[in-house]
């Protein structure tokens, strides 16, 4: 009998340790296009709401850049029923913790706050999608932070320069060509009318995801939602159809000189499949084997065997509509530019021409196998991947069923990938080098 | 029946009463969440190593961190030597080949990281055996080398060298060597010579010294169970010594006798990272220390504190403003405001930080502040415990921090308590408004002249400058020093060339200007004529009436002012000529003026000809364009320098002329705006009568 009892305990735990795993959610649509998503975990008195909205650096007209971000700014300057420059008092003040932020593709703003303050939190992301006040004031102080926020990110820091030089040598005529922050220039030219126009096209429930999570009562917190968001209008259709690039079929050349720094950086970038597309899948293992981990192969050669670099990496950045991919290198001592690249194109065109050994196939499913179970450790953490699943995915329950695309992904599939997107002839190199002062 | 249809009636109104939200209320707070502060299950081992375990498994996954919290110890000629021996450890072990170590930690998906203070490792639950194991085994036998120890050492160097301009490393270096001097294990800074300086036998001196268990925990949190948990770690860890880390003890370190600036020059600053601190004797054991840390809070630790509201919010000097208070058990902890500001601001923003600085410290704060950070931080203490870390951190504050063993249970008792006047006190105690360094790192040519104007409790706030190490220097010279191949001759061609050429400029006969200015609500008119055969005449109308007029003739001259005229001395009239030429560059020689060197106007580059005793021109270095003039006039014993600064230069008849002048005397500047310019044609000799 007790024997049973323990086997019978056994064999709970197991299920719970797979349960535990699955992410559970609802989703619906209100009338206005809304999408919701709700997830109720009520392990620890943490809520979370945030609006992810469909509306990014790339969603411009010439002459207009990085409105997107000024936006980030701009809808915490308050609305009809939230005083000017009281929004982060009113989250503070409740025991909150607010903070938005912006990429080319999407927005993102959210409330986390104990449990016992759910409604407040659904009323100021639905006052914030309703009616915000916008003015020239408010324009006028978000356009001087901005600035500061361009020159300690990019302007004042080493190496602030390489994404966005990254954008500007990879794209042509696509709006990923300029940086998510926009050029101050477009900022200063913005009008009032701009900025309105800007706000009611993008800024609307049928262009958003609402999500909910946490410590939360299912039922109450579909009514809040309804009576919070459902009488918010309804906006136009938002079309988007953005210049195509051509594909880069002869290697270029970029330089770009930073005065921040002293050590050079070598980079070898490609454009790739935006992040829908199951290349791109194929594009993260191909980063974690060349780069994650003191056994992967470039950090184990360059910076472990040979000496050359400080530091080696390769990146995928994924987008919506076309990804960024970089391999880089930073030199140890002597150590040229020009060797770098040599060096690093040895290992991606081992990854062209070979298969990766069983063994290193093996060690990526565990890496990812790893990376998946850590990725829903927090309240605030599923909140954020449900909304980017749902809006830019196109698919929810991607947030319990990722980790099957990379364990479905060959060995053939890999090397097939880097022949495909990884060819010499595909690449810009990125001479990012230091510049010396004129005269001072 | 009845009564079943009534209830059923009522709670259909009831939810759709509760359906009319009214949104211009803000929503009150349901009742407070329940917490549950759990306690990690500990046990001790014969060495030393103290454990603590929390189970929680949630997701299957397990994190262990060993944190050895020994006193700081001062590395003087030999600073880095902590650093090296940290990156020593995790390449294998006595037993287990480096790269065999690092291709196992990967195969399994996990990580672990070592330095001198420590190691941390995450895994999948179902490795965690395999990884504790080879994380002690790595840290208690460390596989050191030679070669591994000069390829780190290269890579330090390597790094340091990144560093060099980065204008937050720099800023961060100077504030802690001003801040706990040198010598101080808190001061002292790595350079590639004490690099140099460490040895191999160095490096594994100081592991041996200092990586021993008397001040170890071992903090393991997730998918496990506690006993199997203490099996695995009486094994791992059973052969680590039991020994103690050298326990030295340096001169307290002192804030400074009265507020000041200490700045540093890097020229290739876009912004200016400002730090205003003072040290603190302070512990989290400290009866108020919760009282200091509120103080803080209010004061500038959030984006609802009075720095970000007032510098960000307000004024947009920054992207962000914010302050730390930290405790120290070992030495004086440090009070903190941070903000990175556009160069055009830094004198302003530094006054700004100094107003918010006394404010808390003279005036109380409202109830309301108060409240709100009491919700702040009674909301990060609920929300934090969603983490399971929450729990290990708190337990081994308890333990390292010799704190009350109820010191979380009555944590949130003990902040409702706190009241205005023990914030002020607190801030009173630990805002050294009358001793505060204020650490600036920026670009001195465009900041230096304003900072050394702030004035600050009636006197001027004294500048101190250092290098990036430091060390104190003399005011640097922000004159830029001449590029090669450049000659009053080349100066001057390329501004006549830049205006419409030589030749055509000389061309022109005569000049007519009308401008106007705006002051204190009237309308400032000048008109100016000119020839090329001596004629001068200039007049100054205030509301139509003119208010000063020198008219020049040949070889006479005369000057009203306010109705009284006056005939002008050969000597005013020579200078004068001399002056009123519209292109005097025509005639500038190597005998007539001089080249002084270069400066920065606006942040551009200008070239500086000194024109006359009195008066230099400055010459934009790319455009040619002249920019600013500066006059000084020794009158009645005082020197007053008066300037005119040359802006939004137009085309009139295939000539660029300047559209708007600047012209600042003393307190007061005129800004110019051109109306009109003629050339030759509008003047005659009438005009000069």
């Amino acid at each position: 009998m007790k024997r049973k009892i323990v086997s019978l305990l056994l064999f709970l735990l197991a299920v719970l340790s797979i349960r535990s795993q699955q992410v559970e959610y609802e989703e619906y649509d209100l009338d206005n296009g809304l999408h919701v998503i709700l997830h109720q975990d009520n392990t620890a008195p943490v809520v979370i709401t945030s609006v992810m909205y469909h509306v990014g650096g790339k969603d411009r007209t010439e002459g207009r850049t990085g409105f997107a971000h000024f936006f980030e700014h701009l809808l915490f300057e308050g609305t009809e029923n939230i005083g000017k420059g009281k929004w982060f008092e009113i989250v503070s003040s409740h025991g909150g913790q607010v903070n938005a932020n912006t990429s080319q593709d999407r927005t993102y703003y959210y409330e986390l706050f104990p449990s016992n303050n759910l409604q407040l939190g659904l009323w100021m992301e639905s006052e914030r999608m309703l009616h915000p006040i916008i003015d020239q004031i408010g324009i006028d102080t978000q356009q001087e932070v901005v600035k500061e926020e361009k020159r300690l990110r990019y302007d004042n820091s080493p190496y602030g320069q390489l994404w966005p030089s990254l954008g500007k040598s990879l794209f042509k005529v696509h709006p990923y060509k300029d940086p998510n922050i926009g050029y101050m220039k477009d900022l200063d030219a913005a009008t009032l009318e701009d900025v309105t126009a800007y706000n009611k096209k993008y800024y609307v429930p049928n262009n958003a995801v609402l999500v909910v999570a946490g410590d939360i009562d299912i039922t109450e917190a579909k009514n809040l939602i309804k009576d919070y968001f459902g009488p918010i209008p309804k906006g136009e259709d938002i079309v988007r159809n953005y210049p195509k690039e051509t594909d880069i079929s002869l290697e270029e050349r970029a330089t770009v000189y930073d005065a921040n720094i002293q050590v050079p950086l070598a980079g070898i970038a490609y454009r790739i499949p935006g992040f829908r597309e199951r290349d791109a899948y194929v594009l993260d293992m191909i980063s974690t084997y060349l780069s994650d981990g003191k056994s992967s192969k470039l950090y184990k050669k360059m910076v472990d065997d040979q000496k050359q670099a400080l530091q080696v990496g390769a990146y995928n950045v994924g987008q919506e509509d076309y990804g960024m991919y970089l391999v880089f290198a930073i030199p140890v001592g002597e150590v040229t530019v020009d060797q770098l690249i040599v060096e690093m194109e040895e290992e991606v065109n081992k990854m062209r021409t070979e298969l990766i050994t069983e063994k290193d196939y093996q060690k990526l499913q565990n890496k990812f196998e790893n990376s998946f179970v850590n990725a829903n450790s927090s309240i605030a953490g599923i909140a954020n991947s449900l909304a980017r699943n749902y809006l830019l995915y196109h698919d929810t329950s991607l947030i319990n069923k990722e980790i099957d695309i990379y364990r479905s992904i060959t060995r053939e599939e890999i090397q097939s990938v880097a022949e495909k997107h990884l060819k010499s002839n595909q690449r810009v190199i990125l001479e990012y080098l230091p510049k010396e002062k004129l005269d001072n | 029946m009845k009564i079943f249809y009534t209830i059923i009636l009522s709670t259909f109104i009831l939810t759709s009463l509760s359906a009319q939200v009214n949104r211009s209320i803000m929503p009150a707070p349901g009742p407070s969440p329940e917490i549950n502060l759990e306690e990690p299950q500990q046990f001790v081992l014969d060495n030393g190593l103290r454990v603590m375990v929390v189970e929680n498994h949630k997701l299957p996954r397990v994190s262990m961190q060993l944190a050895i919290d020994n006193p700081p110890i001062a590395e003087g000629n030999k600073a880095g030597v902590t650093s090296l021996a940290g990156s020593l450890l995790g390449n294998g072990s006595l037993s287990i080949p480096k790269d065999e170590f690092n291709e196992e930690v990967d195969y399994l998906g996990a990580s672990i990281s070592f330095s001198l203070r420590g190691a941390y490792a995450s895994t999948l639950s179902k490795y965690f055996p395999r990884i504790l194991e080879l994380m002690a085994d790595a840290a208690i036998n460390p596989n050191f080398t030679e070669d591994e120890f000069s390829k780190e050492k290269a890579k330090l160097i390597t790094n340091l060298k990144a560093q060099e301009k980065d204008v937050s490393a720099i800023a961060s270096r100077v504030q802690n060597v001003l801040a706990y001097g040198k010598v101080h294990p808190y001061g002292e800074y790595i350079t590639e010579e004490t690099i140099n300086n460490v040895t191999f036998i160095d490096a594994k001196q100081y592991y041996t010294d200092l990586f021993v268990p008397e001040n170890a925990y071992l903090v393991i949190i997730g998918d496990v169970d506690f006993d199997n948990v203490k099996a695995l770690v009486s094994t791992y860890f059973n052969d680590w010594v039991k020994a103690s880390p050298p326990s030295l003890s340096y001169s307290r370190p002192r804030n400074t006798q009265y507020t000041q600036i200490d700045f540093v020059d890097v020229p290739n600053a876009v912004q200016s990272e400002i730090y205003v601190q003072n040290l603190v004797d302070l512990e989290m054991k400290d009866p108020d220390y919760l009282s200091a840390k509120l103080a803080n809070r209010i004061l500038g630790a959030s984006g609802a504190g009075r720095f970000h509201q007032n510098l960000r919010e307000d004024k947009a000097y920054t992207y962000a403003a914010y302050s730390q208070l930290s405790d120290d058990k070992y030495a004086p902890g440090r009070f903190g405001a941070t903000a990175s500001v556009r160069n055009v601001v830094t004198d302003s923003a530094v006054v700004e930080f100094l107003k918010e600085f006394n404010r808390i410290v003279k005036e109380p704060v409202t109830e309301k502040e108060l409240e709100n950070v009491k919700a702040e931080y009674i909301g990060s203490f609920v929300m934090a415990l969603e983490k399971p870390s929450t729990i290990a951190r708190y337990a081994l504050n308890i333990e390292t921090e010799n704190l009350p063993k109820d010191f979380y249970k009555t944590y949130l008792e003990r902040i409702d308590a706190i009241t205005i006047e023990d914030v002020e006190k607190a801030a009173k105690k630990y805002f050294k408004v009358n001793n505060a360094r204020i650490v600036i790192v920026g670009k001195g040519s465009e900041v230096v002249e304003n900072l050394e104007k702030i004035t600050y409790n009636g006197k001027a706030l004294p500048v101190n400058y250092y290098d990036k190490y430091g060390n104190p220097v003399a005011k640097p010279n922000y004159d830029v020093i001449l590029p090669e191949g450049v000659t009053i001759k080349s100066v001057v061609d390329h501004y006549l060339e830049a205006v419409g050429g030589r030749e055509e400029v000389a061309n022109i006969t005569s000049y007519l200007l009308n401008a106007e200015a705006q002051t204190q609500g009237m309308t400032l008119e000048l008109n100016v004529k000119k020839t090329n055969k001596d004629q001068f005449m200039q007049d100054i109308k205030m509301m139509g009436n003119s208010m000063q007029k020198q008219v020049v003739n040949g070889d006479k001259g005369y000057m009203t002012a306010q109705g009284q005229r006056k005939d002008l001395s050969t000597e005013e009239l020579a200078k004068i000529k001399s002056e009123s030429s519209t292109f005097p560059e025509l005639n500038y020689t190597d005998q007539t003026v001089s080249l002084e060197g270069m400066e920065m106007i606006e942040g551009k580059n200008a070239y500086k000809l000194k024109v006359s005793d009195e008066k230099v021109s400055y010459y934009d270095a790319e455009s040619g364009l002249k920019v600013k003039d500066v006059t000084v006039v020794q009158t009645q014993g005082q020197t007053i320098e008066s300037t005119v600064e040359y802006k939004d230069y137009k085309e009139v008849s295939g000539i660029l002329f300047p559209f708007l002048l600047l012209q600042n005397a003393g307190p007061q500047t005129f800004e110019f705006l051109v109306k009109e310019i003629k050339l030759n044609e509008g003047v005659t000799d009438s005009d000069f009568e």
